[in-house]
């Protein structure tokens, strides 16, 4: 997809990047010679769509890892505890970069229950909330996030 | 006024880079490995993965450095099937990651090493899972792509791609490789399984640059446990006569071995523990041939 300045005739240029909020992006361009801009803003199946193509739109900052689609594509809930995605699933935004990589995670183990209900968390926010979830129990000298912990972390935590 | 083919660039994102870095990739990681054999069949349920995992075993016996990928990204099989599923995860090492070994050394890499237990189904993380159609088959397409080019499979003799049922999958393994050297069609002699392997081998020699083809026929007999006789188990050349009309070689029949299932399930190697049964027999054959019709193209 390309985006020209019909005014100016002349291809216009990536800007910024926003997002991704509730699965939408928001692609700013802007022409070159007259400085307007303009916004692409994404649904979220077109979001998934360019994610699943394994690229990044404002570019590849860095090369991918090996089996980042895998590692970072699949679904917590189908993620093996030693497998490639054992970062908890991680969501990599395919716009911006890294989004969960940011939220280092302790090596605390999770009920079943406990994951399922990560799931329910937007995938860009899930590693922020997991290692949140963590630091509380290990404060509260507990060994493993059950939902009670969930629970008790929410009311604690003001979630 | 401009049109989309008078501007080179997609305005910063090179798209078409990172696919063009993907394709390197892959294309590197393929580089020592001398043959791409896909092992498919229009239909499903006539024994893909049985014949892919003991051709790679009959190639292994023999001396040759064998890779197996497991390409049906949904329903994968190959981990339980070659024992490794038991063994460690694979591990990272340096750029790619470390393939699982079969006591014959095969190394095999399949969705199931990923998952988190054998019904674990596999679920990409997306805002929702309907309309999915639009992009669940970029992101399999994606797997498939990273299991081969992210595996340090080092120097190969062959690397076989065991693929789903379907006939659309082999165009979508010419998507992300760069070649597919020989295509191993497997059908059993039924009619029904016929018919569909045909419409499959026929997709591929019109719409595919595949130099090498050939049949597998899968439960071509049944050896009677108690004399030993061997039975057709459907009526006798209906392969044969698919295969002469679509100018293709039967590489070998194999005939049912409830011993074959078994050490499936156990994750065995059936060629390795019972090299002397009629089926092992006719894998060695299959490996044989297929190397023949490989050096002659």
């Amino acid at each position: 997809m390309k985006f020209l300045c019909v005014e100016c005739d002349e291809a216009m240029s990536l800007a910024e990047t926003r997002g991704p909020d509730r699965g939408s992006m928001t692609v700013i361009f802007g022409c070159p010679v007259c400085g307007r801009q303009t916004a692409m803003l994404t649904n979220a199946s077109e979001t998934q769509v360019v994610r699943s193509l394994g690229v990044k739109i404002g570019g590849q900052a860095v090369s991918a890892e090996p089996m980042e689609g895998i590692r970072t594509g699949l679904a917590a809930s189908s993620v093996g505890v030693s497998g490639p995605g054992a970062e908890g699933g991680a969501s990599k935004c395919p716009f911006t970069g890294m989004v969960n990589e940011a939220f280092v995670r302790s090596d605390m183990p999770w009920t079943e229950g406990a994951r399922q209900r990560m799931e329910n968390i937007p995938a860009s926010a899930r590693g922020m909330v997991m290692q949140s979830v963590e630091r509380y129990a290990e404060a509260e000298g507990l060994a493993e996030v059950t939902e009670t912990v969930l629970d008790r972390a929410r009311s604690g935590m003001g979630m | 006024m401009k049109t989309w083919h008078d501007i080179a660039t997609d305005g910063g994102s090179d798209v078409a880079g990172q696919v063009a870095v993907q394709a390197d990739r892959l294309a590197e990681r393929l580089s020592d490995i001398r043959y791409i054999v896909a092992v498919m069949s229009g239909k499903g349920g006539v024994g893909k993965s049985t014949v892919a995992v003991n051709l790679a075993a009959a190639l292994a016996r023999n001396g040759a450095r064998i890779g197996l990928v497991d390409g049906d990204i949904n329903g994968p099989s190959l981990g339980r099937m070659t024992g490794v599923q038991a063994t460690t995860p694979p591990q990272r090492t340096g750029g790619a990651v470390s393939p699982p070994e079969t006591t014959l050394g095969v190394r095999v890499m399949s969705m199931a090493l990923f998952l988190r237990d054998e019904t674990t189904p596999v679920t990409w993380d997306a805002p929702s899972q309907s309309g999915g159609a639009a992009w669940r088959g970029l992101r399999e397409a994606g797997a498939l792509r990273e299991l081969i080019a992210d595996t340090a499979w080092g120097a190969l003799d062959m690397l076989l791609v065991d693929l789903p049922p379907g006939s659309d999958r082999l165009p979508t393994l010419a998507d992300v490789a760069p070649r597919i050297d020989a295509a191993v069609v497997v059908t059993i002699p039924s009619a029904v399984a016929l018919d569909v392997v045909g419409r499959s081998v026929r997709m591929i020699q019109q719409h595919l640059d595949v130099s090498s083809l050939g049949l597998v026929e899968n439960m071509a007999s049944h050896a009677c446990p108690h004399c030993g006789q061997a039975d057709p188990l459907y009526p006798p050349g209906r392969t044969d006569r698919l295969a002469r009309t679509l100018d293709v070689p039967v590489l070998a029949r194999i005939p049912f071995d409830p011993v074959l299932g078994m050490a499936a399930d156990e994750g065995h190697s059936y060629v390795y523990e019972h090299p002397d049964r009629p089926a092992a027999c006719a894998f060695t054959e299959l490996a044989d041939q297929l190397k023949l019709l490989l050096d002659a193209s």
